[in-house]
């Protein structure tokens, strides 16, 4: 992501909305970039006046003795007094003969050393956990993705199945030919499935993103969603409620974080009715 | 403290209050409490439960009031931040025990609509109450949802059954007008 792309999602960090991906990357930007950390400064400011907006109501008094009582339990205790205290060495040096001293000396060697062996087969043990950790994160993470495509195979069956199911065509543009897609929704809930072929992969630093476009009304922005290496996808999203029957579903490719209006040419569209 | 507690800022209550200044806490307490106690009941709805989770806020800046830095911002943010958290992480714990919150139910109305006569209305609350009634209701909805309940972006989609990118574009706007909007005024809300 481009740091304008970190701009304008800054809004949601500031209210701690983000999610996934996009909160993690957004969490590794500001630590290298001080001007959006600024900026979330004073959205934060901004987000916290917030808090007015909750209907006044006042705390019982007995909540600021609780506080006062807690805080005074939590306090420092004080210090020992030194001059009861005994100097350790000089209670050993008087009360050991040669021979013990010799000994404990002996004794403390042999302690290292027995740290030494198990610090390095605890780092030995350490790097095989790590590596199993490893392995086990790749594995949960295509057994998830895995999930993941038969959910969407399982909703996208219910959609095509439901009586209230509606169906639009897309078809590819001068730009991508060879591209089609298939927006299923369901006219109650307006909850719908794209299903989309046959368009070229994307730059890291890009992504498709939907648009549903209400007759007369300005694009309005859906998902932003990549190709497999296919140029196959299947994306869920919700219809609208601005969208009527008149409505023209549109596929462009904008920067990963996706765009609030469309920039680049239309790759899918379907007819304008 | 030598000064009246009303007179000392904020900034100087928190290193006071880092430095074992029990006053200062007390004072920092008398100033904020109404204001966070509302944060937290308002996501609560329990009052109980809000109080418990206001004594923890307060214990928790009492610990950490070195963790303050005015350089990253305002102390009302810092304290309405750990207000929020913590409420925010109750809410979650009880709705995960016994499913109080139910994600279907219809969101209360919002209460900074002219309804509900019970209601005492103070002055701060009225110039963001008025500035909320300024934005969109489409704006508005989404910044409540994930402010009050904690909602991600991915959840307020589906809750309000938008488009992703669109919720987005709405919270941004919304928290941008609202900045403008308050901006004037933010001096005298704290």
């Amino acid at each position: 992501m481009e740091h304008a792309e970190y701009q304008e999602l800054l809004a949601l960090e500031a209210v701690d909305a983000l999610d996934g991906r996009d909160a993690q990357m957004m969490r590794a930007h500001l630590e290298s970039c001080p001007s959006c950390r600024g900026e979330l400064a004073e959205l934060r400011d901004a987000a916290a006046l917030l808090a007015h907006a909750a209907p006044p109501a006042a705390p019982g008094n007995e909540v600021r003795e609780r506080i006062m009582r807690d805080i005074q339990s939590q306090s420092q205790p004080a210090p020992i007094q030194a001059q009861n205290v005994v100097p350790f060495s000089q209670a050993l040096s008087a009360a050991w003969p040669n021979v013990l001293r010799l000994a404990a000396a002996l004794a403390f060697v042999a302690l290292l050393l027995g740290i030494v062996m198990l610090w390095r087969r605890d780092a030995a043990s350490r790097r095989e956990i790590a590596e199993l950790a490893r392995q086990l994160n790749r594995q949960q993470r295509e057994l998830q993705l895995e999930r993941d495509n038969v959910a969407k195979q399982t909703e996208a069956l219910a959609l095509l199945n439901s009586p209230d199911a509606r169906k639009i065509a897309l078809a590819g543009t001068p730009t991508a030919q060879t591209a089609r897609a298939m927006f299923v929704y369901d006219e109650k809930s307006r909850h719908g499935m794209l299903m989309i072929e046959g368009l070229p992969p994307t730059a890291p630093d890009k992504a498709y993103e939907v648009w549903f476009i209400p007759k007369g009304r300005s694009p309005m922005p859906g998902r932003t969603f990549t190709v497999d290496a296919t140029g196959r996808a299947m994306i869920s999203d919700n219809l609208p409620r601005e969208a009527g029957d008149s409505m023209v579903v549109a596929i462009t490719l904008e920067p990963k974080s996706g765009s609030a209006v469309p920039t680049m040419p239309i790759y899918l569209a379907s007819p304008a009715s | 403290m030598q000064a009246e507690p009303s007179q000392v800022a904020d900034d100087d209550l928190l290193r006071a209050i880092s430095q074992g200044d029990e006053s200062a806490l007390a004072a920092l307490y008398d100033r904020y409490r109404l204001i966070l106690f509302s944060l937290i009941l308002r996501i609560l709805h329990d009052r109980q439960e809000a109080e418990d989770v206001l004594q923890e806020a307060f214990l928790q800046v009492w610990r950490r009031a070195a963790d303050f830095d005015q350089a990253r911002g305002r102390a009302f943010t810092w304290l309405v931040t750990i207000a929020r958290s913590r409420a925010l992480d109750r809410l979650r714990m009880l709705s995960s025990r016994s499913r109080l919150v139910d994600p279907e139910a219809e969101p209360r109305a919002d209460e900074f609509s002219d309804t509900g006569a019970e209601i005492v209305k103070s002055e701060q609350g009225e110039i963001v109450r008025r500035a909320l009634r300024e934005l969109p209701e489409e704006q508005r909805r989404p910044l409540l949802l994930a402010y009050f309940e904690g909602l991600t972006q991915a959840e307020i989609a589906e809750r309000l059954g938008d488009p992703l990118g669109t919720v987005k574009t709405r919270m941004r706007s919304g928290l941008s007008k609202l900045r403008e909007l308050l901006r004037d005024r933010s001096r005298d809300l704290v």
